[in-house]
């Protein structure tokens, strides 16, 4: 079992292969191993837009196997805490493919436009300057064609930023075949930061795995027994859920003023299968093909395709008073071309909306736009400002944790984030699980149980958590991975070791918030607004949140996750983990 | 009735194929579908393909007893649309007149041939050059003979997957598409015998008019007249 990491510095265009087994196995991968990585390699208070930052793109020892995820780390521009996102695709299996079974580590900056290409052991760092200041789209199609004259063949991958990168705006994305995107934390604007416009990469050797008959039969088996998650999940993607939602108040309507709006009854998936699916896409070796991009020539706006799921769309649905399909489908394709994170800069645009609906904001302020609810021209006007930095749109770039204070006039309350991640899909009022969840991320509120152990476990296999029920139901979670690791790399990991990894990379991951700043006990909360304010649902039921039931909650979730009622990661049990080094850190914050 | 129905169902169960344990995509409900005996191919139903790369997999499993891309004789070609969308690329065993890659092959008698007894095409791995010479590739309107110098440097195509008398074709049994069917030929095969940048080309017309670079007309354009 060995594992190589690549570390390309884009200062000195340095690249060297760096052997990280010890790390994996401690860390396992992904989103646990790019913790430990920022940890060791990030000096503490950095500028997560300067030099100093570095970009871990993760892979884990799962890695394509039913559902391959790649998880891009780095020190949030967005929270200025930990910052992680992960990104489906065919992206994380070609880095395997290219030998690189530990990841790509990219630090420095370069001094000019350049684009990183990856073939095997060929490693260039390009000039990009003909690409620079181009959308996703047309790089990603330039960049193809050059490739493929290249390669001369079609199976080159990239992962590239679009305007809204280069222009270091804090919730930029990195994109990979033009709708899977590492949206979260402004992953983008790191990249941006190196002036780093693209990344291509090509394997064509092959893995050795231990076993491959019986991840063989594994994966082939898991297709058939878990086929009635794949007609389910087909039939509409990962939207479906969202009209549910608005039922059970779980999602937000208006900046979170209201718990039910009519325009709610607009997001019906119904809807959508019967006049927009296109066809079926997948990941490598899943068989669920859940990504279900639309098309529609004859919509009142033109034509219109792209793919919707709960995170790019879903912040654009009655949370800004969009008025159905129709103009939501217009605005989404436009993020993902412009690079922004459909559901942060959406949180931004309504804290706006609300603003200018308050009369905080005038008009002028706004450059002219008349940011009224639901307007679409408004919405992409201030987008596009937003990607480019121009006027108002440089000061909303800064994200929800930097912007209210500096506009300042007491806008700061309408400002629904929490650690400076936009809470705008989620309505926690309709469901507390949601909303402690959201509230104890360590490394922003991300979404629901994205800091949870399991989800931690999740991540850094690299197994998609979308198939999370079925793997449950078709093998149970433990058996799955250890058969797995045994399968792939030989690896035989006892009960109580898997344990201690989980409780490593989860900790791991709270230490370095921690150390950047993060303290569970004041930031483990909730925007005011969900505590003092009742909304109704549609049946005029009301629906609020009280306080204490949600100190309750959070106590009994750290609880559930090993920490003490401080949030921090008990000490004896660290010092069993081997983790010892994160000791003084933890009490210099306790201190502090 | 009832009987019947579950009588029929076992026979099928147990007389198809040569008495052995029924081919077909077990559980998947089309275990009744018995495969074709005599002359047969392998369609790809181009327009079903989510890009999974199962096939993939179950190529190289099949032939090398490993997991990997480059040693399968199916492959997925993925492109954008600018919606992403895949197309698979495999030998559709052509007919005698068309069978462009035995024509090409610089050796004598060729390398790669249709053999008539086991009615599939078949490569000579001794005696292949390898990827040094790949007439076969150039001829083929498809680029399906692929090679992969390192390990199997030898044109790669497919074979029905029959060994000892048996043909039963790994990647139509695990597609969880059902986009590629093992099927007698049905002709003329001018939509499998093109190359996938042309099937490409096909599913591109779904999303006209929109160009390979736009999604949308863009809101500067669309919201003009507003100012």
């Amino acid at each position: 079992m060995k594992f190589q990491m690549l570390e390309v510095n884009l200062s000195t265009q340095e690249k060297k292969v760096v052997d990280v087994t010890e790390d994996i196995r401690n860390y396992l991968g992904g989103r646990g191993f790019g913790a430990k990585v920022l940890w060791d390699r990030v000096p503490e208070g950095a500028d997560p837009l300067g030099e100093e930052n570095v970009l871990h793109i993760g892979v884990g020892p799962l890695t394509g196997f039913i559902g391959s995820i790649t998880n891009f780390s780095a020190k949030s521009p967005l929270t200025l805490l930990r910052g992680e996102s992960n990104m489906n695709g065919h992206f994380g299996i070609e880095l395997i493919y290219a030998g690189y079974n530990g990841g790509l580590l990219l630090t420095g900056k370069s001094p000019k436009p350049v684009y990183l290409y990856v073939k095997n052991d060929d490693i260039q760092i390009r000039d990009a300057a003909h690409l620079w200041g181009k959308p996703n789209l047309t790089t990603q199609q330039t960049l193809r064609a050059e490739i493929r004259r290249d390669l001369e063949d079609q199976n080159g991958r990239i992962a590239t930023i679009g305007p809204a990168g280069e222009h270091l705006v804090r919730n930029a994305t990195i994109s990979h075949d033009f709708y899977h995107h590492a949206a979260r934390l402004g992953m983008g604007a790191v990249m941006g930061s190196k002036n780093l416009k693209a990344i291509v990469v090509r394997g064509t050797k092959r893995p050795s795995y231990h076993d491959p008959k019986r991840l063989y039969e594994m994966v082939t088996h898991f297709h058939k027994a878990a086929r009635h998650q794949k007609a389910k999940d087909r039939r509409w993607g990962h939207y479906s859920s969202i009209i549910d939602r608005y039922y059970k108040t779980m999602e937000g309507v208006k900046n979170k003023q209201l718990g039910w709006d009519p325009v709610c009854d607009l997001f019906n998936p119904l809807i959508f299968e019967q006049e927009y699916q296109l066809w079926n896409d997948s990941c490598s070796f899943c068989h669920i093909g859940c990504k279900v991009p639309y098309y529609r020539m004859t919509s009142p706006l033109g034509p219109c395709a792209g793919e919707f799921r709960h995170d790019n769309a879903g912040g654009w649905g009655a949370n800004a008073m969009v008025r159905g399909f129709e103009e939501q489908l217009y605005i989404t394709p436009y993020l993902d071309d412009l690079g922004l994170d459909g559901e942060d800069v959406s949180g931004v645009v309504t804290w706006m909306m609300e603003c200018y609906q308050r009369g905080i904001v005038t008009r002028k302020d706004l450059d002219g736009i008349d940011l009224t609810w639901g307007s679409v021209p408004a919405i992409c006007k201030l987008v596009k400002k937003i990607a480019y930095r121009e006027g108002i749109g440089d000061l909303l770039a800064e994200g929800l944790k930097l912007a209210p204070p500096k506009l300042g006039r007491g806008s700061e309350k309408y400002a629904i984030h929490c650690k400076g991640v936009a809470i705008t899909s989620y309505e926690p009022r309709g469901s507390m699980q949601d909303g402690v969840e959201l509230a104890t991320c360590p490394v922003g509120s991300l979404h629901g149980g994205r800091g949870s152990p399991e989800r931690i476990a999740y991540d850094s296999l690299t197994l998609c958590t979308f198939l999370r029920p079925s793997v449950n139901q078709v093998f149970g979670f433990e058996n799955y991975v250890a058969e797995m690791l045994r399968a792939t790399y030989d690896w035989e990991v006892s009960e109580e070791e898997w344990k201690n990894i989980i409780r490593r990379m989860s900790y791991m991951e709270r230490c370095y918030s921690i150390r950047e700043g993060y303290r569970p006990e004041r930031d483990d909360l909730l925007p005011e607004r969900f505590y003092t304010e009742t909304i109704y649902n549609k049946y005029g039921e009301p629906k609020s949140m009280d306080r204490n039931v949600f100190m309750e909650w959070r106590n009994k979730l750290y609880l559930s996750y090993e920490l003490d009622p401080n949030g921090l990661p008990p000490k004896d049990l660290l010092k069993k983990l081997g983790m010892d080094f994160v000791i003084p850190t933890l009490e210099k914050a306790a201190r502090s | 009735m009832g009987d019947g129905v579950v009588k029929m169902a076992k026979e099928n169960k147990t007389s198809n194929g040569a008495g052995q344990e029924a081919p077909g995509k077990q559980g998947w409900g089309t275990e009744n579908m018995p495969y074709p005996k005599g002359v047969a191919l392998i369609e790809a139903r181009w327009d079903r393909c989510t890009g999974c790369g199962a096939c993939e997999m179950a190529c190289s499993m099949s032939h090398f007893g490993v997991i990997s891309r480059e040693l399968s004789r199916i492959r997925i070609y993925r492109y954008l649309l600018p919606i992403p969308k895949s197309v698979q690329n495999v030998c559709s065993q052509c007919s005698e007149k068309e069978r462009e890659c035995q024509k090409a092959c610089p050796v004598n008698p060729p390398v790669i041939y249709y053999d008539k007894e086991r009615l599939h095409m078949v490569v000579d791995e001794d005696r292949c050059l390898g990827s040094s010479c790949a007439q076969c590739r150039e001829a083929c309107p498809a680029k399906v003979p692929t090679f992969y110098p390192p390990e199997a440097d030898y044109s790669m195509v497919c074979d029905l997957c029959g060994t000892g008398g048996e043909r039963r074709p790994q990647c139509v049994e695990v597609c969880p598409n059902f986009a590629l069917e093992y099927m007698a030929p049905r002709f003329p095969q001018h939509l499998q015998r093109i190359h996938p940048d042309q099937k490409a080309e096909y599913l591109a017309k779904h999303l006209y008019p929109l160009p390979k670079d736009r999604v949308q007309i863009p809101p500067e354009e669309l919201f003009k007249e507003e100012k």
